[in-house]
């Protein structure tokens, strides 16, 4: 067991770019857990298996289409097959369990991802899958004699721009703001004669739609393998609590605590680099426990 | 016996008591009287540490118990009995009283001693106290709502408390059980000498049954005296006893 | 107390179970032997959860973490450490329940949700730490071939260890949960306010309920080494604790025997429909969902409410 070898200004700065880049994926799969879990109030433990979904759909879709532009038509094809199915699924099943307990929520979600991890062996087989990124988008950078995949740097000009495009969603539009009261007070919006159900609806289908966007985008970097589901799942649940429920800007803090604790741990202590944002996320509950920023509730 | 200070409660820049100000001797019945949102329920949560005050003290038998957490409190002999029911539903009426008893015994943390042998006495005794020996195995969230608010009374008196704080005991209830309830409040005081405080929309039982009555107004205390000082003060007639509940 | 009538449909069932219990290394098969006493083992685990989930109403989520500190420091005493074994079987309770101490301190000052997603995240730190450790714990291979004391080595001796040891826990278990402390704990499960308001010190209690959930399921870990002789990270990932919050709800968590049948339905699904398809997960979580929309309390909790379902009577004294 060695602890990190020779440390050099540049290859912090790699990592960094690395880190940031998980980040990316990281903020997109929490974000859209933290609208479910803060405005729905549903610990949806399937959101992992969503993003999976959203992988396995992108190497398939890009596979069929084909060619240099297989890659673009998944990145927008995944996440609407994936939104679409949890349309489908929120109008049959999750919409009559709102007014239930959490815990029974966080029970049904588990059942829920029982069936998707079946569901992808059952269409995708037990292999593992793997996509490549369009032309333009391969090779790297070398900053400072180090590599820095292109699409990393792609990762980095997504990440703020779909930020942003929440932020627009949530704040500027109406019914971000009609969310964001119903994450409040749902009788009150009620009352005031929303159809609340079909906010809620939509709230469900662009959290699940933002997993699959993180699957499709993650599908290039890695293998995509039947555990996916496991691992980001604890890590967007972290992410989401640390940063505070339903807080958008709180899931991109939580993404980047996360992001870059691994990265650097990655440098600083290979052997253990995955306890590192584990270790981050203890210290920030034991100090806030509801989260570093404003909570929904 | 108890005696609160210039207590002062905001929330979200709603200041739902402002300046409160009370005195309860020992033995005595005192009601709190005002309007719908006059900060009574507040109050009284301030005083048994349901709820911390912004300001000012609460002098429980010369020691200043503001900011206490609520079992403390409780522990000095505070007990309130809520606005809302405030019960155990998914215990028996024996159990739920049992639960109060047990806890003042200082018997909580006991993980061996079967606790259906425990404790049965005194525990009867409240029931019968409070009339509800024939549904005592009855679970409590079965009960009539009526019986549900001589269960949270029954509660809150499990704990001997020296102070009973009752938050509108009579909510709800028809007019037999209204003065049925009211007969064992002043039995309550008259033979055992609870020290009782509690609040009501009810005029005449107030005046009937209370040694001293206090008036809020949104949040205020306007005045504290007997019950003809009360009837006679001009403040008090214009701001709420003009057209009856 | 109102006088009861003598149970004698719960004794005559209880004591065939016994027996059918102590007999079965007769006339089963060495893996059906293995079998009961998994269920014997899963049951204890969550007959533990339930002590503080459907007792004192405590959003436990990730109880698998004591089960497995339980079980690994029983194996890494016996393979490690030079002393005598009775010190492993003494210690690896003991240990969880320090760890359910330490990671309690920290929950119960929040409640609900937040309890249960700090708890997830205290501990999945452990399990990084339990994962990535190779040279102590053996990393994802795990540790096999524990050397448990001959006693408890052969099928038969770790069936009988096993089934004395889960007898007498269940029976403390249940004399906790008829206790002045039971009672206080359910009422703090039903109205921590009001709780507040009679004088308990809801945190403390909640305290007192972790130590004894965690300490038993340190014992049902140390029991899984003894039927299994080894150990893996699985056995404290998040997975297998939600797996044993749905054994409660299956069984009913408001009963007490309810997790333990919980157990014995979700072990021998695994095991039987296993065999015939590898997509034996999703017929239990068809099963949940079903549970959820039509049975919130659970098999047991059904058919013990569904005769008295109208009239409110006491719950019978099962509890």
């Amino acid at each position: 067991m060695e602890s990190g070898s020779y440390i050099t200004m540049t290859s912090l700065f790699h990592q960094v770019l690395v880190g940031l880049s998980r980040t990316t994926i990281l903020f997109i799969v929490s974000s859209g857990l933290s609208l479910v879990l803060g405005v729905l109030r549903i610990p949806n433990v399937a959101h992992g298996s969503l993003y999976m979904i959203g992988a396995f759909l992108a190497c398939s879709v890009a596979s069929w289409v084909g060619g240099a532009a297989g890659f673009w038509v998944a990145l927008v094809l995944a996440p609407l097959g994936v939104a679409l199915s949890s349309l489908v699924v929120e109008r049959v099943l999750f919409c009559r369990l709102y007014e239930r307990e959490h815990l029974m929520l966080l029970l049904f979600t588990f059942a829920f991802m029982l069936l998707c991890k079946d569901l992808v062996k059952l269409i995708w087989g037990a292999e593992w899958r793997s996509l490549s990124a369009p032309i333009v988008l391969q090779g790297s950078f070398s900053i400072g004699g180090l590599p820095l995949p292109r699409f990393n740097l792609f990762l980095l000009v997504i990440g703020p721009l779909v930020a942003l495009g929440l932020w627009l969603l949530t704040n500027r539009t109406k019914i971000g703001k009609i969310a964001r009261a119903a994450a409040l007070d749902r009788e009150m919006v009620s009352a005031v004669g929303i159809n609340v159900s079909w906010v809620y609806a939509a709230v469900f289908v662009i959290g699940c739609g933002l997993a699959g966007l993180g699957g499709a985008l993650v599908a290039p970097t890695q293998n995509i393998t039947q555990g996916m589901d496991n691992t980001i799942i604890m890590e967007a649940f972290l992410i989401v609590i640390i940063g505070g429920l339903g807080n958008i800007w709180g899931a991109l803090l939580g993404a980047l605590i996360f992001g870059l604790t691994d990265s650097i741990g990655v440098l600083v202590w290979p052997q253990f680099a995955i306890v590192f944002p584990y270790l981050a996320a203890v210290i920030v509950l034991l100090f806030r426990p509801k989260g570093l920023l404003k909570a929904t509730w | 016996m108890l005696k609160v200070v210039e207590v002062e409660k905001t929330f979200d820049r709603f200041m739902a008591v402002n300046r409160a100000n009370l005195e309860v001797g020992t033995g005595e019945i005192v009601a709190v009287i005002g309007p719908n949102g006059a900060g009574k329920s507040t109050l009284f949560k301030l005083i048994a540490g349901h709820l911390k005050p912004d300001s000012g003290r609460v002098v429980f038998r010369g020691e200043n118990v503001a900011g206490l957490a609520p079992y403390r409190i409780c522990r000095k002999g505070i007990s309130l009995s809520f606005q809302v029911v405030n019960i155990f539903h998914r215990l028996t009426v024996f159990e739920n009283v049992q639960v109060a008893v047990l806890a003042r015994q200082k018997r909580s943390f006991n993980l061996f001693t079967r606790a259906r042998t425990l404790a049965i006495e005194e525990t009867l005794d409240l029931l019968a106290t409070l009339g509800l020996s024939d549904v005592a195995h009855q679970v409590s969230a079965s009960l009539s709502h009526g019986d549900q608010k001589l269960l949270e009374m029954a509660i809150a008196l499990g704990n001997r408390p020296e102070l009973l704080i009752l938050d509108e005991p009579t909510a709800g209830m028809s007019p037999e059980e209204t003065s049925t309830t009211m007969e064992l409040i002043v039995r309550l005081n008259a033979e055992m000498g609870q020290t009782i405080l509690f609040c009501e929309h009810d005029m005449e039982l107030v005046f009937a049954i209370a040694n001293r009555i206090m008036v809020m107004q949104q949040g205020v205390s306007i005045m504290q005296g007997s019950p003809d000082e009360v009837r006679d003060c001009k403040a008090v007639q214009d701001a709420y006893l003009g057209g009856s509940r | 107390m109102s006088q009861e009538p003598t149970p004698w449909k719960s004794i005559v069932v209880g004591t065939a179970v016994l027996v059918g219990l102590v007999c079965c290394p007769w006339f089963l098969s060495r893996f059906y032997v293995y079998l009961v006493a998994l269920i014997l083992v899963t049951g204890l685990l969550a007959t533990s959860l339930n002590m503080v989930l459907g007792l004192g109403g405590m959003f436990q989520f990730h109880h698998a973490v004591f089960y497995g500190m339980g079980a690994y420091t029983f194996a890494l005493m016996l393979t490690k450490s030079g002393l005598p074994s009775w010190c492993a079987f003494v210690a690896a309770p003991i240990c969880a329940a320090l760890l359910g101490l330490a990671i309690g301190v920290i929950c119960v000052r929040t409640t609900k949700l937040y309890f249960g997603m700090i708890q997830l995240s205290l501990g999945s730190l452990v399990w990084a730490l339990v994962f990535r450790w190779y040279s102590f714990t053996g990393g994802d291979d795990g540790i096999h071939g524990v050397p448990v004391p001959s006693f408890v080595a052969s099928g038969k001796g770790s069936f009988y260890f096993t089934l004395v040891v889960c007898g007498i826990c269940l029976f403390v278990m249940h004399r906790i949960v008829q206790s002045p402390f039971g009672r206080v704990f359910q009422g703090i499960r039903d109205n921590s306010e009001r709780s507040e308001g009679i004088g308990i010190d809801v945190r403390r209690h909640q305290l007192v309920g972790e130590l004894i959930a965690t300490f038993f399921a340190g014992v049902a870990g140390v029991l899984f080494v003894v039927v299994e002789g080894s150990v893996f990270p699985e056995l404290m990932n998040w997975h297998l604790s939600l797996e044993i919050l749905i054994m409660c709800l299956l069984g009913g968590w408001f009963t007490f025997l309810g997790p333990m049948l919980g157990a014995a339905i979700i072990v021998v699904l695994r095991t039987v429909v296993g065999v015939y398809t590898e997509y034996w997960t999703s017929f239990l979580a068809i099963i949940l969902m079903l549970l959820i929309f039509f049975l919130p309390e659970g098999v047991l909790g059904y058919f013990l409410r569904a005769p008295k379902s109208r009239d409110g009577r006491a719950r019978p004294e099962a509890e």
